[in-house]
């Protein structure tokens, strides 16, 4: 297969730039996922969904708004009512999901070239997250696994909590390098790794 | 005879110094000073000069609520004026220019106003400049004549012209408590609300938070009260659930009880660390606010009260606790409440000399008598200030009897370096007044107390108008349970002061007026207006409120009236012969204090505004692409950088393309995924053609209208699969179709099975156009032929190109035989770049939207300047594709009379006679008469250059359309200049029987 | 301003598209009463007072709301699901105190 191109071009310069005080808050990356997915139940069908996904996946997903779950490889959580964006760093998810779900159950859409995956680590991510979004970072209404949609201006996002100090956003492609300048611009204070 | 320096005490650090300027004199302070407390200490007292009438003025308060001191901050070319000194925290190398000066701040022109003072009463502007013109020296035309003069002499400070090149940012917040004051009262509510575990966000002003205690003199649980305050911020900054925001104004309560703040991230200091912002602005959701925002101390009016040396005594006692700053060496106090004479007894007890207290009060507490003993004050009861002297400070007060009401006597003159002055507290009720009701007018207190709340929110300390300290703590400390839904809290938990209990309530006088010709009294000291222009408005019949405030401007300066508000009503009241709530006040809007401009517009400033960007962008650059802004995305408009002109490279392209192959990026067309078993039904029902019979791997052209029957938008839209259609849509509608197929699916049929999905972004689109087109896919695609009889016109095909999936679709914009490619987005420059040496011995040439503009109006397909919310399917000629055997979207109201008139304009081409370009947005005229700008039949909607015919064309709307094939008009564009003779033709200019683009 | 979406919780206006008037039945696709269409695109009610009204979370879950919200204060009584009431809107609630100004009658005029 041919190796996709990462939006950021240019714009991705990987290094070390500490703050005035030296520190590196966060680290900034792409994770570059081989698939990202977005499943969708009709209603009443949303349990059939959730278990096509969890067998699919191994993800078990509870039935809660924005309930979602990670491992090292795979990701998932619901964004809307019977809506769910699953991620696979392999290749290859849209086909496997779309065989096994139904048309009477709902529907499968690839979204692996369409969404770029930004991922924001470390003690200062929720600091910087906080700058673009009116959503409420802390541990306690934002525990890990869940998602979350929103919007920056004209930027639609897809979060996820991946991790203790670790969020992963997933935005349209044609948006991501000017998201992820702003990104760099607003970790700066805090100092920041890009990876 | 001068302000100075004590030896001691206050916040600043004697050990260190800091050198700054001010009106290019150099200055000396220490960490800790504000810009008042340093030039104060340096002898400084003229700070400024009035608006209108160009009066020295010195410091009046001590806090934000300062009306006289304002001066401008210099860094680098960048000018920011109207900052009030007591709130510039200073540092090495500040540089600061004192305001509306000329040519300097002591010898000042503009001060012969203060002559001319009866023609700039209230109202002068009104009278002089408005309306019709009455001799030579009114009305309009004089305005403009006298303007420039007048803005220059009357005024604030000068903005600077250069680009402001600091960052600022915004930052949302959340939290279950937010408590605006960190005074004793605000620290005892986040205390108690942290302590119950609550998410608390303490915001102050202030860089050194703790209010009141960092200048009461008190004793506050054994420990004097500043150090009790650090004391409880440092324990509060210790827990994890509490954020401190020092230097942060609250400004804006606003619904959902969310609350617009701003925090001055670095104006302390001499320039920002790394990708510090300078400001920052919070927009912070609170279960909870706790408001313990304190209040202002109110002056007095009396003839002179504007002199440099008046100031209130609150100001002498933070200047002196916190700054150690004496204001003067010998001093008096004007008071009409016991609460003032702290002041002198601090004052004195610093090394001033209290010549006198004047009380207006014939009758004066105990406790304040034994305070005036000790200050060594001479304690005249039943007295006013009547006047003052001095030239550029204050040297002499004019002291004279007061009974009833009455000034009696013979005046005598006592000599002061000094004159506090205290007319009363008034609770800052500004946030209150925005999440609440009308505020409450307590006779005892004199003042206007905070409303009922209409949001979540409990108020603490003198902001309910509870001043003493203790009240306070114990307020804080129950506003703070209360907040946290906790149990009151015991009487242990609150704090022990140790002070003089002193009544703070004042007498209900405002103004003294002696008889004959005084001075001038000022009641709004930042906008000049004066008691004798409150009474001039309420003689002129300006009474209510509002009008006051507007004829007058009482209240209307950047301090927004925190000092003169309740006085200007007193005296309202007074010449209505009414009471104060009678008179009314008026709410107080946001923002509490000024805020920049560059925090409100923060990251929508300059670069990061979004650019939405293509898979192809780099490749467009680096070949020379113009990119053109079309909405976010950016698209290249020409290939130049041949030293060709505009014209000349789209005509080379389109020219190009039509003789062999042309290549555009189409990545930017809206593309919505529309899914399930009933995707088929509603694409018949939002389009006006039928989709159902649509055979799977096949596209169709569409055309959407809108509910009342208007052309909304069209595009192509492929059978991918039995339940699967990828629509695409115009790239400037992307977004409002997704909508509105949304809205239907949500609320007009939410029984369809049906899912959307923006999947714009998914694919990549390279539309390849060109008589030699079909060569360049046979020459790459693997896995398909691509011959007319596998991919004949609307067929769709998926294959590979160099190793990547893609899809192609034949379908033509330019009317040429033309395919759209699509790939993963991931993928596009990949297989970009493919076509590019694929197409190479064909001599392929990329195109920007000139040429796509040029090959579409050539062939006469429209498009948003076409479908511009006015045209119907008819105007357009697209009825063919208005099914009869169905009803769809807006079909019910697409035949009303006005849509199916013959009269109206209808698409045409239109031929330039005169060799000439047609611009869009010219009109069509029948009669040849360049100076005639009338009787306009129509306009043009997109005009160019075509290569194919030769000649400047356009596509345009013009009356009666078809009927008017072949004949003569004239092109009529008064704004550039152009008007020529045109011939009306029909919209397909190029191949219009389409064999070029089916072969 | 904050508006409680159903499924994502309490967020800013910024996220959401004010959608239109929902006392407004659309009438079915095969109505051919003209006047019903008329009245459907656009007679609109002005009350002064709660209004039912459409918003979508656009910048969210993208689901359309229904949302009843006082046109005097800003303060949103209710928030659910549109498509959780039907396809048809009921018809419009009248105001306290009378202070309702309702636009033409709705969908019977000629």
């Amino acid at each position: 297969m041919v190796e996709p191109v990462s939006p950021l071009g240019a714009a991705w310069k990987p290094g070390a730039y500490p703050n005035t005080a030296g520190e590196s808050g966060l680290v900034l990356s792409e994770t570059r996922p081989g698939s990202i997915v977005q499943a969708a139940a009709w209603r009443g069908r949303e349990k059939a969904l959730i278990a096509a996904i969890t067998s699919l996946t191994g993800l078990a997903l509870a039935d809660g708004a924005g309930a979602g779950r990670v491992d090292g490889t795979k990701a998932a959580f619901g964004f809307a009512p019977g809506k769910f964006l699953l991620v696979d760093q392999k290749e290859g998810l849209a086909a496997v999901l779309g065989a096994a779900v139904g048309v009477e159950t709902g529907t499968v859409t690839d979204l692996s070239h369409g969404r770029t995956a930004l991922r924001l680590a470390g003690p200062k991510a929720e600091w910087v997250l906080a700058k673009f979004f009116a959503l409420d970072f802390s541990q306690t209404a934002f525990p890990l696994g869940v998602g979350r949609a929103t919007s920056h201006h004209d930027i639609f996002a897809q979060i996820q909590r991946s991790g203790a100090e670790q969020f992963d956003l997933y935005v349209f492609r044609s948006f991501a390098r000017a998201l992820w300048t702003a990104l760099c611009h607003a970790s700066k204070e805090t100092g920041y790794r890009v990876e | 005879m001068s302000p100075r320096r004590s030896t001691e005490g206050g916040r600043i650090d004697r050990g260190r110094t800091i050198r700054f300027s001010f009106d290019g004199k150099t200055y000396q302070g220490h960490p800790g000073d504000t810009l008042a407390s340093a030039l104060m200490a340096n002898g400084v007292r003229l700070f400024g000069r009035s608006f209108k009438y160009h009066r020295p003025r010195g410091l009046l308060a001590a806090g934000v609520d300062e009306p006289n001191a304002l001066v401008t901050v210099l860094k680098g070319t960048v000018r920011e004026p109207n900052i009030a000194a007591t709130q510039i925290e200073i540092y090495e190398g500040l540089t600061v220019e004192s305001q509306n000066r000329f040519p300097s701040l002591d010898v000042d022109a503009g001060a012969v106003n203060q002559l001319a003072g009866g023609l700039l009463s209230a109202g002068f502007y009104y009278k002089t400049f408005m309306g019709p013109v009455i001799g030579p020296l009114r009305g309009t035309r004089f305005w403009m004549a006298c303007e420039h003069f007048i803005r220059r002499a009357a005024g604030l400070g000068r903005a600077g012209r250069d680009a402001d090149p600091d960052r600022y940012e915004r930052m949302n917040a959340f939290c279950d408590v937010l408590v605006v004051g960190a005074g004793p009262a605000g620290l005892m509510a986040a205390k108690a609300a942290a302590e119950a575990g609550k998410r608390v966000i303490l915001a102050d002003l202030d860089p050194v938070p703790g209010g009141s205690a960092n200048w009461s003199g008190e004793t506050i649980d054994g420990l004097p009260a500043a150090a009790w305050a650090q004391g409880t911020i440092e324990a509060l900054g210790a827990m994890d659930t509490v954020r401190l925001l020092p230097r942060t104004t609250v400004w804006g309560y606003y619904d959902g009880n969310t609350l617009a703040a701003l925090e001055r991230v670095a104006d302390h200091k001499p320039a920002p660390d790394r990708g510090e912002p300078r400001h920052r602005h919070w927009t912070i959701r609170a279960g909870a606010v706790v408001l313990a925002t304190g209040a202002f101390e109110r002056p007095l009016v009396f003839p002179g009260n504007d002199r440099p040396g008046v100031m209130l005594a609150d100001a002498a006692v933070r200047l002196l606790r916190e700054y150690g700053v004496v204001a003067g060496s010998r001093l008096a106090l004007f008071a009409n409440n016991d609460d003032a004479y702290r002041a002198a007894a601090a004052l004195a007890e610093a090394g001033a000399t209290i010549a006198a207290i004047v009380d207006m009060r014939d009758t004066v507490s105990p406790a304040a008598r034994a305070l005036a003993e000790r200050a060594g004050a001479e304690l005249l009861a039943g007295h006013a200030v009547t006047g003052t002297k001095g030239r550029k400070a204050i040297r002499e007060i004019t002291v004279q009897r007061l009974r009833e009401g009455e000034i009696t006597g013979q005046p005598r003159r006592i000599a002061v370096d000094c004159l506090l002055m205290s007319g009363g507290w008034s609770p800052a009720i500004h946030l209150a007044s925005q999440a609440g009701t009308a505020p409450r007018w307590d006779e005892a207190l004199q003042a206007f107390l905070p409303p009922k709340p209409t949001q979540n929110w409990v108020g603490a300390g003198a902001f309910a108008g509870r001043f003493a300290t203790a009240a306070a703590l114990a307020d804080g400390l129950a506003a703070g349970a209360k907040v946290a839904g906790g149990k009151p809290p015991r009487k242990s938990a609150q704090p022990r002061v140790e002070t003089l209990e002193l009544d703070i309530a004042p007498a209900p006088v405002f103004e003294i007026r002696p008889p004959g010709k005084a001075g001038k009294a000022f009641v709004d000291f930042q906008h000049d207006v004066t008691a004798e222009d409150v009474r001039q408005a309420h003689r002129e019949g300006f009474v209510s409120v509002e009008h006051l405030k507007r004829y007058t401007t009482l209240g209307m300066a950047t301090d927004q009236g925190k000092t003169s508000n309740v006085p200007g009503l007193a005296i309202m009241a007074e010449a209505r012969g009414i009471t104060v709530p009678e008179v009314g006040t008026t709410r107080f809007r946001p923002p509490f204090t000024p805020v920049s401009l560059g925090a409100l517009a923060a990251e929508r400033y300059g670069e990061l505004r979004p650019d939405r960007l293509t898979p192809m962008h780099d490749w467009h650059v680096e070949n020379g692409a113009t990119m053109y802004a079309a909405g976010l995305w950016y698209r290249p408009m020409i290939y130049g950088g041949r030293g060709e002109t505009v014209e000349q490279a789209y005509v080379r392209e389109a020219a190009a393309t039509r003789a062999g192959v042309g290549i555009v990026d189409v990545s930017t067309l809206g593309k919505i995924m529309v899914q399930g078993p009933d995707a088929a039904d509603f694409l018949d029902r939002v389009y006006t053609n039928t989709f159902s019979t649509l055979p799977v791997m096949k596209a169709r052209y569409g055309l959407m209208l809108r509910e009342d029957g208007l052309a909304y938008d069209d595009g192509t839209t492929w059978r991918l699969s039995q339940t699967d259609f990828l629509m695409t849509t115009t790239t400037a509608n992307a977004g409002k179709v997704m909508q509105q197929l949304e809205y239907y699916l949500d609320i007009v049929w939410p029984d369809l099975k049906v899912t959307l999905t923006s999947v714009s972004d998914q694919w990549a689109g390279a539309a390849i156009a060109g008589p030699r087109s079909r060569d360049v896919l046979a020459a790459c695609v693997a896995g398909t032929a691509v011959d007319n009889d596998t991919l004949p016109f609307m067929g769709i095909v998926r294959g590979e190109i160099d190793g990547v999936p893609v899809m192609i679709c034949r379908l033509s914009f330019s009317g040429e035989r033309a395919y759209e490619v699509y790939c993963g987005a991931g993928h596009g420059l990949h297989v970009w770049e493919a076509l590019m040496e694929a197409g190479k011995p064909f001599a392929i040439v990329p195109y920007g939207l000139e040429a796509l503009g040029t090959l579409r109006i050539e062939k006469g397909h429209v498009t948003g300047a076409e479908i511009d919310g006015r045209t119907t399917a008819r105007d357009l000629y697209l009825d063919w594709m208005l099914s009869k055997k169905k009803p769809f979207a807006g079909s019910m109201m697409m035949d009303r009379e006005g849509l199916c008139d013959d009269d109206r304009i209808r698409l045409v081409g239109i031929v330039a006679l005169d060799d000439r370009p047609l611009g869009g947005g010219a009109h069509i005229v029948e009669h040849n008469d360049p100076a005639e700008i009338r009787d306009s039949i129509g306009h043009v909607t997109a005009g160019c250059y075509s290569p194919a015919l030769g000649k400047y064309i356009a596509l345009a709307l013009v009356k009666g359309g078809k009927t008017r094939h072949g004949a003569r008009a004239f092109v009529s564009d008064p704004l550039r200049k152009r008007f020529g003779p045109v011939e009306i033709v029909s919209h397909h200019f190029y191949d219009p029987e389409g064999s070029r683009m089916h072969g | 301003m904050l508006i409680t979406c159903p499924y994502c919780g309490p967020r800013d206006l910024a996220e959401f598209s004010y959608q239109g008037d929902a006392n407004r039945p659309r009438p079915d696709q095969h109505d051919t009463d003209q006047a019903r269409w008329n009245a459907y695109v656009y007679d609109r009610s002005n009350p002064a007072g709660p209004h039912r009204e459409y918003w979508q979370h656009a910048g969210g879950c993208r689901k359309h709301l229904l949302i009843v919200r006082s046109t005097l204060t800003h303060a949103i009584e209710s928030v659910a699901f549109a498509g959780a009431q039907g396809a048809t809107p009921q018809a419009p609630r009248r105001a306290a105190k009378g202070r309702t100004k309702t636009g033409p009658a709705k969908g019977k005029k000629p």
